[in-house]
């Protein structure tokens, strides 16, 4: 400590939510010139970083979402929801059934609307877009991956992914896409011919062939058993690695938050915790 | 059955309530048709036959030079009934009466109204004429100077279509007949005595009737306007109607009905394979298959027998106005009407037959499985049929694999749509083809051969040597035949001057045919399957005496059967003077003497002749409403079940961004390769439908009628029909836009 000029243990700073100092731990010795130099971490943390109206701003940012059904007794279902998440990152919804999960996907999704609160993405107000508009940022910015997988049984593999890849502006190519979830010998398959992680495969490359802003998977492996449930997670982290996507998953499986960076468990309509992890965990190295 | 299940099929008809209508309504159409054409025909018939029978309908009529001396004589060398009766055509200032004393043997007259003849100076007038001339019962109408008291209206079974001479093909305006005592008629010194024949055996009448004809020859009377029942239009016309009603009701009726199965056999096989999983635990819990089966078979025959029931139900009061349009033209003592318990039967069991057998299968099919396979939910699972995986549709875009792909997910219900548009373009096209048709036989066919307009037809036969025929007239002489060994064929034997050009005569291709040779008109040459060259052998009806003559030429014709041959050849083959002939063609009216005429044909008006083509008009109308109404309904019938069928699918792309017009387009407009080609599939099927329909009324009716297709009709019809479409479709979009996202969101496997 007496040679030491400065000293930094587990230094840790938020700004306006976002996590900019993690624990940072340094030494230097007195005397001595150092420079501080930027990471590419940091550096693409940065970039994530969106200034607005020179603040800046998250990649996903729920704010007080409420959400009601009245199917003869009023469900409060979302209950003040707040999450955010940044560009790049993969978060995860845990929580029991009948927590709002699903119901919190779909409004993020542009699938159903809020009662109250406000969602953004990408700096764009979902909550204030009137339906046409949801549709047209359903069809830019967001994929979607089911538990039951959702592809039509009557048209190929191949065209499954057409679906989407016939509505978008700049989709990638379907061969590449087959290729990198490892199906581009079964493309002329149908559905019915393959297993279900097979099928997750290519409901995974049918939301990923648009190249989305942002892909929401609810209970990607609920179908699948621990392999092809690993497949399917390995796949989903490669495309977030290769693509940049920005990934939001439904599950109940506490075990598959290892490889997020941010957790989100959800009770009784509510955000009870949110915890980041600094270490992801493999999904290959992912059990339960 | 327990009232839970009961309960159920009430709820998936209201569920589907317009997918149910629609069959309802498909069922009805048959059933309808069915009661109102057998309707009409029957009740038609049975006025028409019974008339003849109850009043004794003549077999023949015919007038002679002099008074036949002994008729009982003639009638047992002939077997037949004979009967004299006079007969005087009265000049009105508004039209004309032929007044014919009242017959006791044959052409009895029925009272339709009123009370009939009990005291001299009286008269019984038929009901168009009081009608035309603004005459009740009561009043008093002069003849001659004699004033006669009218107490009622009547029908005569020789004058059902009133026509004043026996080769009019129309009613003369004006024209009506009365009929007075024998003893009122003598008062009329210039009215002459015509002869009706009935004949106790009615087999062979053909050969009775030239028999006849030879025993008053030999005996030396000289014949006029001889003409059997069925060659007289003033007793044969109805049965034009009649035969063709009949023919039809059975045919089109089973299209209906065949076309129902197939969209029930489709909706039933879904029904029972969505449901498989319920059976299967069902079938554990301890029902049996027969309960089971009879739970899922109460919907098609609830439909069909529903449908069926409604049909006749709306038939029934639809049948009396038909006939009596018909009876505008024709005047037959009305009787009430009345229908076959067996057609009433078969009108609600056909479709219940049809439909509950293919529902039976279907159902049968599916229940043969066990309850464990059941609960699998195999049958659930969309299954990939051997046509999807075969196509590769690797080059075509996305659209129009992904519409391929939807339109073969389902074989029946393409096929039901294929065929479906097939049946409604065939009766439309069937409508415009039959009224073009009958517009070109007008248009093109016997009026339009006149190149000389007038036809004067004399009662007995004359000779040119005589003279009397002036510039511009041609003489002609015929008589009616037919082929041997084919007495339903009958046509006209014509003999004219090599010279002549009252007959427009051309071959095929336009060309003049030359008249100093044998030409046959080309729909009796393809009735008989002549060509140039082959012989025609055949019978003159009238006194049954065979002859054979070689075809030289072919006629461009358009439902006319005629043979035309040089009049020298005509007359020495009928051993008949050179010179002889009994009809004039004139370019202009001639001042014959009326007594002297059998009737004349005026075809300067053509346009006169449409009134005939009025029931014609209503068929079309009637025809090409029922085509709509067909063609909406199948297309709405297999969109709906097309939409339920892909509502995953459709919720899916909603969520995965499709706009709603690239929706309507991928889903909606996958349909219409499959009604283009049903459309063009109805034109060969119209046409042979129509071939052997005009087959059957030229059989009947000797009448052939062309069918001569007309591009813009075609045309017409196909607009028609895709205008239909899109409206359908339109329809249905509103349906499509219903579908929530939700059910992709909360769908398991499809």
């Amino acid at each position: 400590m007496q040679n030491n000029a400065i000293q930094v243990k587990g230094l840790q700073k938020s700004y306006k939510k976002l996590q900019v100092l993690k624990g940072v731990d340094f030494e230097v010795e007195k005397g001595s010139i150092f420079a501080l130099l930027g990471s590419n971490g940091l550096n693409q943390m940065l970039e994530r970083l969106k200034k607005k109206n020179g603040v800046l701003t998250m990649f996903l940012s729920v704010s007080n979402l409420t959400k009601s059904y009245n199917t003869g007794i009023i469900s409060h279902v979302l209950k003040g929801v707040d999450l955010e998440m940044e560009r790049g990152q993969i978060g995860v919804i845990l929580g029991p059934s009948g927590s709002g999960k699903s119901t919190l996907m779909n409004i993020i999704g542009g699938v159903d609307r809020a009662d109250g609160g406000t969602v953004e993405v990408d700096d764009e107000r979902i909550t204030d877009l009137d339906d046409k508009q949801l549709v047209e940022y359903r069809r830019e910015s967001v994929g979607f991956v089911f538990q039951y997988y959702n592809l039509v049984p009557n048209l190929t593999v191949a065209e499954n992914i057409e679906v989407v890849s016939n509505i978008s502006k700049r989709p990638l190519n379907t061969d590449e896409v087959l290729a990198a979830v490892g199906l581009s010998d079964k493309k002329n398959r149908f559905p019915r011919e393959l297993s279900g992680g097979e099928q997750q495969r290519v409901s995974i490359a049918r939301a990923i062939v648009k190249n989305p802003k942002l892909l929401l998977c609810d209970e990607p492996t609920g179908a699948l058993d621990l392999e092809a449930s690993q497949d399917v997670l390995a796949l989903l982290e490669k495309v977030n690695a290769q693509f940049g996507t920005t990934i939001l998953m439904i599950t109940h499986n506490s075990a598959i938050a290892g490889m997020a960076h941010a957790v989100f468990r959800l009770r009784s309509g509510e955000v009870a915790e949110v915890a980041h992890n600094s270490e992801l965990i493999a999904a290959e190295r992912i059990e339960w | 059955m327990v009232m839970a299940l009961l309960n159920r099929i009430w709820r998936m008809i209201k569920e589907n309530k317009g997918r149910y209508i629609g069959i309802v309504i498909l069922i009805l159409l048959g059933s309808f048709y069915f009661i109102a054409a057998t309707g009409v025909a029957n009740n038609l018939e049975k006025m028409v036959v019974g008339f003849a029978e109850e009043y004794s309908q003549e077999d023949l009529t015919f007038s002679t030079d002099r008074p036949i001396e002994n008729i009982a004589a003639l009638e047992s060398e002939s077997g037949a009934v004979i009967e004299a009766y006079r007969q005087y055509d009265v000049k009105l200032p508004n039209g004309e009466l032929r007044l014919l004393g009242l017959p006791s043997k044959i052409n009895l007259p029925a009272v339709l109204s009123g009370r009939g003849l009990e005291n001299p100076g009286e008269i019984l007038l038929d009901p168009n004429f009081c009608m035309l001339h603004g005459l009740k019962i009561g009043d008093q109408i002069e003849l001659n100077g004699k004033p006669f008291h009218i107490v009622g209206t009547m029908a005569v079974p020789n004058y059902v279509y009133i026509i004043k001479n026996l080769y009019d093909v129309l009613p003369t305006n004006g024209f009506g007949i009365g009929i007075v005592s024998a003893t009122d008629i003598e008062a009329f010194p210039e009215a002459v005595t015509v002869y009706a024949a009935i004949f106790e055996d009615r087999e062979n009448l053909n050969a009775q009737i030239a028999k006849l004809h030879e025993l008053l020859s030999e005996k030396g009377y000289s014949l006029s306007e001889w003409i059997d029942a069925k060659s007289n239009k003033r007793i044969s016309l109805p049965w034009g109607n009649i035969t063709s009603m009949k023919s039809m009701s059975f045919p089109v009726s089973m299209v209906f009905f065949l076309l129902s199965c197939l969209i029930v056999g489709v909706m039933i096989t879904r029904m029972v394979k969505s449901d498989s999983v319920v059976i299967g635990t069902l079938y554990a819990q301890g029902y049996r298959r027969r309960e089971l089966t009879w739970h899922y078979m109460a919907i098609p025959v609830l439909l069909s027998a529903g449908g069926g029931l409604a049909g006749i139900l709306l038939a029934l009061p639809c049948v009396k106005p038909v006939v009596d349009s018909m009876l505008v033209f024709y005047i037959l003592p009305a009787k009430g009407i009345t229908f076959s318990p067996l057609n009433l039967s078969l009108a609600v069991l056909m479709p219940v037959a049809f439909i509950g057998l293919s529902s039976f299968l279907v159902v049968r099919k599916v229940l043969k499985k066990t309850a464990g396979e059941l609960m699998k939910g195999d049958e659930q699972k969309a299954k990939v049929n051997s046509l999807e995986r075969a196509l590769r549709l690797d080059r075509f875009k996305f659209n129009t694999k992904f519409q391929i792909r939807e339109q073969i997910r389902s074989i029946p219900r393409l096929l039901f749509l294929v065929l479906g548009v097939s049946a409604a373009s065939m009766i439309l096209l069937y409508g415009f083809t039959f009224n073009y048709s009958m517009d070109v036989v007008m248009d093109k066919g016997a009026l339009a051969r006149y190149r000389y307009p007038l036809e004067y037809n004399f009662k007995e036969v004359r000779n040119i040597q005589d003279g009397g025929i002036p510039e511009g007239a041609e003489p002609y002489n015929a008589f009616r035949g037919y082929p041997e060994g084919r007495q339903v064929v009958e046509f006209y034997l014509v003999g004219m001057e090599p010279d002549s050009i009252g007959f427009n005569i051309n071959d095929m291709q336009g060309n003049p045919l030359s008249r100093d040779q044998v030409n046959i008109t080309s729909p009796l040459a393809s009735r008989l399957k002549l060509k140039e060259g082959d012989t025609i052998r055949f019978v003159n009806k009238l006194d049954g005496k065979s002859y054979s003559l070689t075809i030289d030429g072919i006629v461009q014709a358009y439902g006319e059967q005629v043979v035309y041959m040089p009049l020298d050849e005509f007359n020495r083959m009928t051993g008949q003077p050179l010179g002889s002939y009994r009809t004039v063609l004139s370019s202009h009216e001639i001042d014959f003497d009326p007594s002297l005429l059998a009737g004349v044909m005026d075809a300067r008006h053509p346009e006169a002749y449409e009134d005939l083509n009025r029931p014609t008009t209503l068929i079309v109308t009637s025809v090409t409403t029922l085509a709509v109404l067909i063609a909406v309904i199948i297309i709405f019938l297999v969109t709906s079940l097309m939409i339920d069928e892909s509502r995953n699918t459709i919720s899916l792309l909603k969520v995965l961004g499709y706009r709603g017009k690239e929706l309507a387009k991928l889903i909606l407009n996958s349909s219409t390769p499959a009604v283009f080609i049903g459309f063009w599939l109805g034109l060969p099927f119209m046409l042979a439908f129509g071939n052997i329909l005009y087959g059957i009324v030229a059989e009947m009716m000797n009448m052939v009628i062309p069918m001569i297709v007309n591009p813009l009709y075609v045309l017409i019809s196909f607009v028609l029909i895709f205008a239909v479409y899109e409206i359908t479709q339109w329809l249905c979009g509103r349906k499509l836009a219903k579908i929530s996202m939700s059910e992709a969101l909360k769908a398991g496997t499809e």
